[in-house]
């Protein structure tokens, strides 16, 4: 029993993301591959939700996971928490798609800041699991009327801005920005009262 | 905060607001969503660039708060090609990090083309120098053999200028009728006579035709025998025929004038001349 306490290896432990891309960097694949197994469904989601097209969005996902194979010293653990990371990583690439800003000027973008933002957890975070985690933020924005929904997915998703918003939604610019702000600020609120 | 505030003209975005976060807070969950307009970018990330830790944070934590949006996408998942060909790629990858460019350094792409670059403008520069060098040094052997050959014309110019100044003397000296003929006979062997025309002012000029060529290394010198009693001759020049044994020797300065001359002799002498007579003369003339 002692022994067993003991053993180093247990392949039933699971490793946190973070120690995980920690193994990257001593080029373990098959941290590599958890993490894809971990993570790649909620980023193609997400990529496909902006794109709207399978291929296009399948190609989106395998440079975001490329681009964390190659440049992982581009992640650490001060840059915030990874997923929040991983994320809004796979965002930026799919809206630079759905732009069509070019091959050229996004290997340009690699070298800076941009594809690494630091994303920080506030202290209301809660670990919860993903499907937890999804109920918790559908449920929270469907209880937005439906313009002021409308206007924050346009956002996210489209990666329009107030203006442009204001225009599709053909709404006043003030209405758009107090939407989007309110509806935001009633999201964090609602994350925190389940802490 | 101000709705108005980002609508005032550039002029009143002032460094006390940059300075001042209350300002800003309001703006950081549409920052991180990517809604603001550009001059309200531009304001936020001016007062980040301070180096302000808390407004860092805040924004910060705004980028995680708007990255639990995604969860509104509706569940999906991506083909196992997908995963196949990207596993593919990563295992490659992991066997020659290198080739993939891991690992690489956080030196860009385009700073290395611009070492690239530089490096080759400093080839071009460096062959450039050398190729300006060695024009250079061909135009200075040029010049330099262009002054060369100046000179060498210069200096044949300058001889034929003696010479025909020379030729001019001596056609003046041979034509004029105030200069004396004498005649230098041949001592003791059967050799021709030599002729010398000597003008007051312009010298003389001592001829031969058919003249013994001397051996070897001997000359013929001119002397000139002095009126005055006891004298010693007056050594002159010295002469070489041609194989034909022919010569014309122009004095232009005589070492004595013909009135103090008695006669004029020549003799057989080592190559330079003697300063007084080695042997006996061979031709004779008398002077006046």
């Amino acid at each position: 029993m002692l022994l067993a306490a003991l053993t180093p290896m247990d392949d039933r432990v699971v490793l946190p993301d973070t120690t995980l891309v920690q193994r990257l960097l001593q080029n373990d694949v098959s941290a590599f591959e958890t993490l894809y197994d971990r993570h790649s469904r909620r980023v193609y989601a997400l990529v496909l939700r902006i794109l709207q097209q399978a291929g296009p969005a399948e190609e989106v996902v395998q440079d975001v996971f490329l681009q964390l194979w190659r440049n992982t010293a581009q992640y650490d653990v001060t840059r915030g928490p990874f997923v929040p990371w991983l994320v809004t990583l796979a965002r930026n690439r799919a809206l630079d798609t759905l732009r069509l800003k070019s091959e050229r000027q996004r290997r340009l973008e690699d070298q800076t800041d941009e594809l690494a933002p630091i994303v920080a957890a506030p202290q209301y975070e809660k670990e919860l699991d993903e499907k937890r985690r999804a109920e918790q933020v559908r449920s929270l924005m469907g209880e937005l009327n439906p313009q002021q929904k409308r206007a924050i997915e346009l956002a996210y998703f489209e990666g329009l801005s107030h203006t442009e918003i204001a225009a599709a939604l053909k709404e006043p610019l003030g209405t758009v920005k107090s939407w989007i702000r309110n509806g935001l600020m009633r999201l964090k609120e609602g994350l925190q009262a389940t802490t | 905060m101000d709705p108005k505030w980002f609508d005032a003209p550039e002029g009143r975005i002032a460094s006390d607001h940059l300075k001042n976060c209350d300002h800003l807070r309001d703006l950081f969950e549409g920052y991180a969503l990517g809604v603001l307009d550009a001059e309200e970018r531009t304001v936020i990330e001016a007062h980040l660039a301070t180096g302000c830790a808390d407004c860092a944070k805040s924004v910060g934590e705004a980028r995680w708060l708007v990255s639990q949006l995604a969860y509104m996408a509706a569940d999906s998942m991506p083909s196992e090609m997908l995963k196949g060909r990207l596993m593919r790629k990563i295992r490659a990858e992991a066997r020659d990090p290198q080739s993939a460019g891991r690992f690489k350094t956080s030196v860009p792409f385009w700073m290395w083309a611009g070492v690239a670059a530089l490096f080759l403008v400093t080839l071009y520069l460096g062959w450039d120098a050398h190729r300006l060098q060695e024009q250079i040094r061909a135009a200075n052997d040029q010049t330099a053999a262009q002054i060369q050959e100046r000179t060498k014309s210069e200096e044949r110019l300058a001889a034929t200028e003696a010479q025909l100044a020379n030729a001019r003397k001596e056609n003046a000296i041979l034509t004029d009728p105030a200069s004396a003929r004498i005649t230098l006979a041949a001592q003791n062997f059967s050799g021709p006579q030599l002729e010398v025309y000597w003008h007051a002012q312009y010298g003389m000029v001592l001829t031969g035709q058919r003249v013994p060529v001397p051996p070897g290394n001997r000359v013929l010198q001119l002397w000139l025998i002095p009126k005055a009693p006891g004298g010693k001759p007056i050594p002159s020049l010295t002469l070489r025929p041609d194989a034909d044994g022919k010569f014309v020797l122009l004095v232009s300065h005589p070492p004595e004038v013909a009135a103090g001359t008695k006669a004029l002799a020549i003799t057989e002498e080592p190559l330079g001349g003697s300063s007084q007579p080695t042997a006996a003369p061979r031709w004779v003339g008398r002077v006046g």
